[in-house]
């Protein structure tokens, strides 16, 4: 097993880390998110390359896609969350109300 | 025998040469209307002449002039048929339409437009003998439609006024469903029978003619004002006198019943036919009966007084006995023109007064009118030897000599008696009493054209009964021999009429007014008939359009079926089941801590 698979299977961990602790800004968790994707992206690309599954070599891309669809989501629910608050602390989330 | 022919093709021909004068401009010499009318005299004393042929050598003729065109198997061409009914109406009709001619020139005198009255007057008058000499069902309908044409631009002559715009509309709405009927039959005589030429079918003589039958006696109903078709005739009487003169008195009202007439050889084998006809035409006959004693325009009474006669009209075809029918229509003729003119003259001295209840005492300021209007509803109500006797007293006696339905046979008897009683409110309100109008009014009825039409009528109304039954060829054979309680039922009930209604007016003449009652609103407001189907129909036709197209398809369908239902469902349910109370930092390091351990417990070996 080459460095890279462990150096990004590090940044994995540590971006699943952010995401599931933060202070207090929603924000962060969605940073952190991209992070994770950001590092299951060169974990497969170097798989696939370096094992020369050519007929796998657009999943990678496709990755990208639906990443950029759920971040898209992510910063969607924010803006919301912030246009009725103003900031996007966490500790404003308590309204039980649609 | 060629004097038949050519005479009749003349006398059709006299009266299209004022139209052709005034199409190219050629008559520039005294006056348009005076024209007319001699054209029309012309015409009158030529058609004499196939007539007196007619009744003396009984010979009938058809001319097939010029073949128009062949469809497939079908041949159309522009034939006359000159039998017994159109050589006898013919003249009947151009000494009427004579007669109001010269009638209208005194009563429309101060009229700008009065030489478009006369041509309107003289196209209905020559669609009217396009109708009554057709040999087949093409031309009849050309001429039937064009009376219809006719009527709606005379009736709403005076077109700034809304309500003749509206009659006129009406009138041509009715004749429309009427229409329907003549157009099923046709279909079904082309189907069947392969033809339109009357004497075709008279001579396949077809078994089950059930449907066209009752598609010709849709069209008369239109056409004739028929119970469920009638609100048109008295709303008709927008226009003005002439007009109902002869339109709607004479002339284009027998229409109907002279088609039904005319397809006597198919209505005399089917008895459910003549079932319908006798009902539809009693009930018609009552009803206008009804409703005409309590109206208060004079026109209105002579207009329900014609429907009533119309209803009779059918009640004779569906004894089975056209000939007294087609002897009804030449009488009846006479003297409601004559009624019509009568009521003119008393209208226009009155200076356009046509509310009963504002005349009176014209008795001596109207001598003429007066004699006039009464023996005209004398010969109405069929007084002995005048000229309505021979005709309504043979339908009569025959109704009550025939094997027929018992409630037909009393409703006709009841409304003949009506006839005498609003025949005796005229007389009564319009010409006896006391003067009810304003008494700075000019009554002069000293003018020749005014006088001598109503003279010639009242001769006619007097005699042509006699004349013209003891001329024509005998037809059917009446019954000669009834009981003497059956032989004067028709005078009998019509005795009864008058001195009830006299006594009825003599004895209430200086009462107190009541509000009106029940039966009154009903006679007067026609029996909620025209309120119910003018007004109801369409409201709930327009509502219903209204609701479906808003309501239903807009804001349910497209609305509130599928975006709305979903969102307001998924907002309901969630808040019915979500528990939570919104502590996202929990639930994430719950999370990594049950992920970290079972990583840790999974991998301990």
């Amino acid at each position: 097993m080459t460095l890279v698979y462990m150096n990004m299977a590090l940044a994995f961990t540590i971006s699943l880390l952010g995401l599931l602790m933060y202070r207090s800004h929603l924000m962060s968790s969605l940073l952190c998110l991209e992070g994770m994707m950001l590092s299951l992206f060169v974990t497969m690309a170097v798989t696939i390359l370096n094992s020369h599954l050519i007929l796998a070599n657009m999943i990678p891309i496709i990755l990208l896609v639906f990443a950029a669809c759920e971040a898209a989501l992510g910063l969607s629910l924010l803006v919301m969350v912030s246009n009725t608050y103003g900031v996007d602390h966490v500790q404003n989330l308590n309204l039980l109300q649609c | 025998m060629n004097l038949f022919t050519s005479s009749t093709l003349l006398s059709l021909l006299i009266l299209t040469m004022p139209i052709m004068a005034s199409n190219f401009n050629s008559y520039t010499k005294k006056s348009y209307p005076n024209y007319v009318k001699t054209m029309v005299s012309y015409s009158f004393l030529v058609s004499l002449i196939p007539t007196m042929m007619f009744i003396q050598s009984g010979q009938e003729m058809m001319i097939s002039n010029w073949h128009w065109m062949t469809i497939q198997t079908l041949k159309l061409n522009l034939s006359f048929k000159l039998d017994y009914f159109s050589m006898i109406f013919m003249p009947v009709a151009l000494f009427v339409t004579w007669s109001i001619m010269e009638f209208s020139m005194w009563y429309m005198h101060s009229d700008p437009n009065i030489n478009r009255f006369f041509k309107y007057l003289l196209m209905f008058l020559i669609t009217m003998m396009i109708l009554v000499t057709a040999n087949n069902l093409f031309q009849l309908f050309i001429g039937w439609e064009g009376v219809g044409i006719m009527s709606f631009l005379l009736i709403g002559w005076w077109y700034g006024r809304t309500d003749a715009n509206t009659a006129a509309l009406q009138a041509i709405l009715y004749n429309r469903i009427g229409d329907v009927g003549f157009l099923m039959a046709m279909a079904w005589f082309l189907f069947n029978l392969n033809t339109w030429e009357l004497q075709q079918i008279f001579t396949l003589n077809p078994t089950n003619t059930n449907l066209p039958l009752a598609g010709l006696l849709l069209a008369a109903t239109g056409k004739s004002a028929q119970f469920g078709l009638h609100p048109w005739l008295p709303s008709a009487m927008e226009g003005p006198t002439p007009v109902s003169a002869l339109l709607h008195s004479s002339t284009m009202v027998v229409a109907g019943i002279f088609l039904l007439i005319r397809f006597y050889p198919l209505t005399e084998n089917n008895k459910t036919i003549q079932t319908m006809m006798l009902c539809l035409g009693a009930i018609t006959t009552l009803f206008t009966a009804i409703c005409a004693l309590t109206q208060n325009d004079i026109k209105k009474i002579v207009a329900f007084s014609t429907s009533s006669q119309l209803g009779l009209m059918m009640v004779t075809v569906g004894i089975n006995q056209p000939h007294l029918a087609f002897l009804h229509i030449c009488t009846h003729a006479f003297f409601k023109a004559m009624l019509f003119l009568c009521s003119g003259s008393i209208i226009h001295s009155l200076n356009d007064e046509q509310d009963i209840r504002k005349m009176g005492g014209l008795y001596k300021s109207l001598p003429f009118t007066t004699t006039a209007l009464i023996t005209g509803s004398l010969a109405l109500t069929g007084m002995p030897f005048l000229t309505g006797f021979y005709s309504k007293d043979l339908i009569i006696e025959s109704i009550n000599t025939s094997y027929t339905n018992a409630w037909a046979l009393t409703i006709t008897l009841i409304a003949t008696s009506l006839t005498a009683v609003y025949s005796t409110r005229i007389i009564y309100f319009a010409l006896l009493g006391q003067p009810r109008f304003p008494a700075l009014i000019l009554i002069n009825e000293n003018n020749p054209l005014l006088i001598n039409p109503i003279k010639r009528l009242l001769i006619g109304s007097i005699f042509a009964g006699f004349f013209i039954s003891n001329n024509i060829t005998p037809t059917t054979i009446p019954q000669m021999t009834m009981p003497t309680y059956l032989k004067i039922t028709a005078m009998l009930v019509t005795l009864l009429g008058f001195i009830v209604a006299l006594e009825l007016n003599m004895a209430t003449q200086n009462l107190k007014l009541t509000p009106p009652s029940k039966y009154l609103k009903f006679s007067n407001l026609l029996g909620y008939f025209p309120t119910v189907m003018h007004r109801l129909q369409p409201l709930i036709n327009l509502l219903a359009s209204q609701k479906v197209a808003s309501m239903l398809l807009d804001l349910t369908w497209l609305e509130n079926a599928l975006p709305k239902s979903i969102s307001s469902f998924q907002m309901k349910t969630s808040t019915l089941i979500s528990s939570q109370k919104g502590q996202i930092k929990l639930y994430f390091l719950s999370f990594l801590i049950t992920l970290t351990l079972s990583l840790i417990t999974l991998n301990i070996n």
